[in-house]
């Protein structure tokens, strides 16, 4: 049957990978050659070496800074969206009458686009702030708290939705037992509730942290980088060093090869963590 | 077989599914070969947005020759520009800001030096030349800005008691613009205004207004003492004359400044057009925004020009800033026919009487070519620049067309919002305009 | 799930429910924020951001009007909806087929494919995002069918990673007795692969269908302005970023056009949406 099946390539694998080596694969490898050539469309490129990597790692340039903002980003909203997450989704496994209603509410920010919750947040924000005579582009701890409130409305129904998912998958007769040894709420949180869901805390610190790390639309929309780039993130950073202007193409895409070493390394980071979690579970 | 043939079937579905896709590739592909040609035109002025599009539809129903017409937003055509010229629909019309814009499109202007509108000039020296001499570049508006001023307020405040000047007249140099704003400020309600200056937008890209025309000036006097038309470097030897404008616009303003960082033209304009603010800064394109705004106030016969004081030297000799800053250039690199379809419908805007019509009544454009001899908008701005014109006042050139690049302006702006916010001081900004100039000169000069 | 538990404390329960509505509140301002401004007075809006528009500030439908008016917005709404259900019919039917494959046909190069799908799910868009729309557009992709084959090729990551996992799951010994039956592998898959994949259809469409519903950059970069093809995101995007016009009464009201198509989607969907996402993200 395999032997059979076999036969069918044409049908069952060629359209999907046609497609993928055009949008992917190719452009990938491209990617790379690019990174280490001076061209300003894909058919002028010359090889130049290492100097692209030069220039993106020079300090006036802003790449390592904005790799400074993404870290700062990444850390506070891991945290942030993972504990209301977390919180919210307790709250909503309570067995209480409505939870339904609740949780389809706080999962719907999540479907709104990166663009219109950035302009959504931009004017909330500005509203707020102009009450107090300023605005969000003032201070760039104003893009920052801006951004991490953003990601919050954006990503807590999302992870709350995993996390109900999990801890749904504790047995109740675990919890019940320990809080009859007189465990109290946090004991049993802590020794029972928690180990219970590691594997679903991981997955929920995967995607927040890909997902922030990653972030383009909220951030173009929200500040654009202001004031004075002290907001751009580093996708940010990487668009506008290849789109921004003439002649930093080569630069821009260094930049996004060094963007996906580092990205790889927390993949495999995470893929560590989950295989050694789920052995010990 | 049975089976063979459905898998067949099922193949030929696929292929045809992907056949469809290359199809409706070369379509567009093959249309461009199309012998009329397509004029793509990529603008630069959002205000003018909805005027370029009327006039693209009329042509094409006059002509048959489709016209496409898309803006980039404010502040990010270099960006749109090159996203979008690389492409196979790539645009066949564009704007150069100027010899330093050259130098980055240099590839895709093609050369006008025998197009007609380019022998049309009225002055042979406005046309942006390349090293090798040829046409390039072809500007499509004589422009001007100052300080636009109400008159009607002006005059109210003449009136009042203790009032430090009796006309505009009087007012030709910083000093005394700053003690008439400072009194007027004072009088705001009894002249029923909410500050002298409209806002200063500081928002992302609505600057401007001060990293480039504001700038102009200490730029301009610092090539002026030196007697050159650019430098790799500048000391901003007059930045404290752009410090008291600016000042100025940021206190006598209607606006806490702090806010500044979120007020856009838009806003600024509807503050004047409204009448809550007597004076703005900018040129004559703002006409637009000025007639337009609901709820305008302000009288047409009240509308005029000051030149833009800051202590600069001999400065009451000094006119309006009077230049051309958008140089149309052609796509080098699209197709032979969609070349000359460009030309010719920049020759029908600039040459045919409809085209003329909507270049001086609706664009409002002070076109420089013979053509148009006398005809010129009958907006109350573009009059006064004629006015200054003929007067024996010195107007100022656009210098400003020699700044580095948009990353230099972008980061000028982006230093105004954090100075008008209380985040940098003024020794701090000068340092950086100086910084990123250096360094964006050396960028752009490879 | 709604039978309350007996030893409950009652003054817990209502404090927990407080928190609730609040978290509501919270949760729903924001889209609240933008209604209410959407049907104000451009001008109100910035003086008055918080008032409901009542007397003066009551715009009606004017910004809707401006706002649909402007930059081909009616256009962008046709587009989006074509280029997120194609791409997502294609990509679920597609997608599916080539996870049968690479998970019943073990060879070197099968796996290979898997991997290189993994690995494509992994690195950010920007490594790719300069040669994959040069490649694009020389290929004449730069127009919605165009983006369909872009997303079938992103999205081949996800989707078929899914899939797999999942037909991992079925037992071959049904398809290999279909096979002894004289069917053949394709009706095999039709047949008895296919309806078993149904509910897993349902999450790969949802996921891809949320991400290119909203996907800003590839439509940008690819299709860009020069056309009649702009989606819905860079409509927003292009009129809202171009500061130097800015009309907030009609950004409010394309904020608020933008939302509802997802919210009629949403209130159709809720359950599978859900479902999906806890099912994507498991096996992501």
């Amino acid at each position: 049957m395999e032997r059979s099946l076999k036969k069918y390539f044409p049908l069952f694998v060629l359209p999907t990978s046609v497609a993928f080596v055009i949008a992917f694969l190719a452009p990938f490898v491209i990617g790379l050659y690019l990174s280490f050539a001076d061209f300003t469309t894909i058919v002028d490129a010359e090889f130049i070496g290492l100097e692209n990597y030069q220039k993106a790692l020079g300090e006036k340039d802003g790449f390592i800074a904005s790799f400074g903002f993404t870290i700062l980003v990444v850390v506070a909203s891991v945290i942030t969206v993972n504990l209301f997450a977390f919180a919210i989704a307790k709250l909503l496994t309570q067995k209480l009458a409505g939870t339904n209603a609740f949780r389809t509410i706080f999962f719907m920010p999540n479907l709104i686009g990166g663009i219109v919750l950035g302009y959504t947040w931009q004017s909330i924000i500005n509203a707020i702030l102009a009450q107090y005579g300023t605005t969000i582009v003032s201070k760039w701890e104003y893009g920052f708290v801006g951004l991490i409130v953003l990601i919050n409305w954006q990503q807590v129904g999302y992870m709350m939705v995993i996390y109900i998912a999990g801890l749904q998958n504790v047995p109740p007769e675990l919890t019940e037992a320990a809080a009859i040894d007189g465990a109290g709420r946090w004991q049993v949180l802590r020794n029972v509730t928690i180990p219970m869901i590691m594997p679903t805390i991981t997955i929920c610190l995967f995607l927040t942290l890909s997902g922030s790390f990653k972030l383009f639309d909220q951030n173009l929309a929200l500040t654009n980088g202001a004031p004075l780039r002290k907001t751009e993130m580093v996708a940010l950073n990487i668009f506008n060093t290849m789109f921004g202007r003439v002649g930093t193409e080569g630069v821009g895409q260094a930049k996004a090869v060094i963007f996906v070493i580092v990205v790889v390394v927390i993949a495999l980071l995470q893929l560590n963590m989950t295989r050694s979690r789920e052995v010990e579970a | 077989m049975q089976n063979a043939k459905r898998v067949v079937a099922l193949l030929a579905a696929a292929t045809l599914a992907t056949g469809s896709l290359v199809a409706c590739g070369n379509d567009s592909g093959s249309s461009e070969g199309d012998a009329k040609g397509k004029v793509y035109f990529l603008n630069w002025k959002p205000e003018s947005e909805e005027t370029y599009k009327a006039i693209a539809k009329e042509y094409t129903e006059a002509t048959g020759v489709e016209v496409k017409v898309q803006t980039a937003a404010s502040g990010t055509y270099e960006q749109t520009l090159k996203s979008e010229v690389t492409k196979s629909s790539a645009p066949t019309l564009f704007q150069i800001n100027g010899p330093v814009g050259l130098k980055s499109w240099q590839a895709y202007a093609a050369d006008l030096s025998d197009a007609a509108f380019t022998k049309d000039l009225t002055d042979p020296g406005l046309a942006l030349k390349g090293e090798d001499g040829k046409v390039y570049g072809v500007p499509l508006a004589v422009e001007g800005y100052g300080i636009i001023y109400n008159n009607a307020i002006m005059e109210k405040y003449f009136a009042t008691a203790g009032a430090k000047a009796t006309s505009m007249d009087e007012i030709n140099g910083f000093d005394k613009l700053k003690e008439v704003a400072d009194d007027m400020q004072a009088k705001k309600a009894e002249l029923g205004i909410d500050g002298v200056f409209a806002s200063t937008s500081l928002a992302t890209g609505e600057g401007w207004r001060w990293q480039t025309h504001l700038m102009n000036l200490p730029v301009h006097f610092e090539y002026a003492d030196d007697n050159v038309t650019d430098k790799d470097v500048i000391t901003f030897k007059y930045n404290n004359e752009y410090k008291n404008l600016f000042d100025l616009y940021l206190t006598d303003s209607t606006v806490e400044k702090t806010l500044t960082p979120s007020k856009t033209v838009t806003d600024s304009m509807a503050e004047f057009a409204t009448g809550k603010a007597a004076m703005v800064q900018n040129g004559n394109w703002a006409w637009s925004q000025i007639k337009d705004v609901e709820g305008n106030t302000v009288q047409e016969a009240d509308i005029k020009f000051l030149p833009m004081y800051g202590g600069f030297p001999g400065e009451d000799k000094m006119g309006i800033a009077v230049g051309t800053e958008a140089f149309m250039a052609v796509n080098a690199k699209a197709s032979e026919a969609d070349q000359k379809a460009t030309i010719d419908f920049v020759n029908w805007l600039f040459s045919d009487e409809k085209g003329k019509q909507h270049v001086t009544e609706e664009l409002g454009f002070i076109a420089p070519f013979k053509s148009f001899g006398e005809a010129a908008p009958s907006d109350p701005l573009a009059k006064e620049i004629a006015r200054y014109l003929s007067s024996d006042l010195t107007p100022v050139p656009w210098d400003f067309t020699t700044f580095p690049s948009q990353a230099f302006k972008d980061n000028l702006e982006q230093l105004l919002a954090q100075y008008a916010s209380g985040n940098v001081s003024w020794d701090e900004l000068v340092k950086s305009v100086n910084e990123t100039w250096a360094s964006e000169k050396a960028a752009v000069n490879g | 799930m709604s039978q309350p538990s007996v030893k409950r404390n009652p003054a817990g329960v209502v404090a927990t429910y407080i928190l609730l509505l609040a978290l509501t509140a919270v949760f729903l301002g924001p889209i609240l924020f933008i209604v209410l401004n959407s049907f104000k007075q451009k001008f109100a809006i910035s003086s008055n951001p918080f008032a409901v528009p009542l007397g003066d500030m009551w715009a009606g439908v004017s910004n809707y009007v401006t706002g649909l008016s402007r930059q081909g917005f009616l256009g962008a709404i046709g587009w989006s909806f074509f280029i997120t259900i194609t791409s997502v019919a294609v990509i679920v039917f597609l997608c599916a087929m080539l996870a049968y494959y690479i998970t019943r046909v073990k060879r070197w190069w099968t796996s290979l494919i898997y991997y290189l799908l993994v690995f494509s799910m992994v690195i950010p868009f920007q490594m790719v995002m300069f040669p994959t729309v040069k490649l694009a557009d020389m290929l004449g992709l730069a127009n919605p069918l165009g983006m369909v084959v872009l997303y079938l090729g992103f999205g081949a990551g996800l989707s078929t990673f899914i899939f797999s996992g999942f037909v991992k799951s079925i037992p071959v010994e049904v398809e290999e007795a279909a096979y002894m039956d004289g069917c053949s592998p394709v009706q095999s898959y039709f047949q008895i692969v296919w309806p078993i994949l149904k509910p897993v259809s349902i999450t790969v469409a949802i996921l891809n269908a949320m991400w290119i519903w909203n996907d800003y950059l590839l439509p940008y970069l690819v299709i860009g302005l020069s056309t009649e093809y702009k989606t819905i995101p860079v409509v927003v995007q292009q009129f809202v970023g171009s500061n130097g016009n800015r009309d907030m009464g009609a950004m409010m009201a394309m904020l608020v056009l933008a939302i509802i198509p997802i919210i009629v989607f949403y209130m159709f969907a809720q359950k599978h949406i859900i479902e999906g996402v806890v099912a994507g993200s498991v096996k992501g």
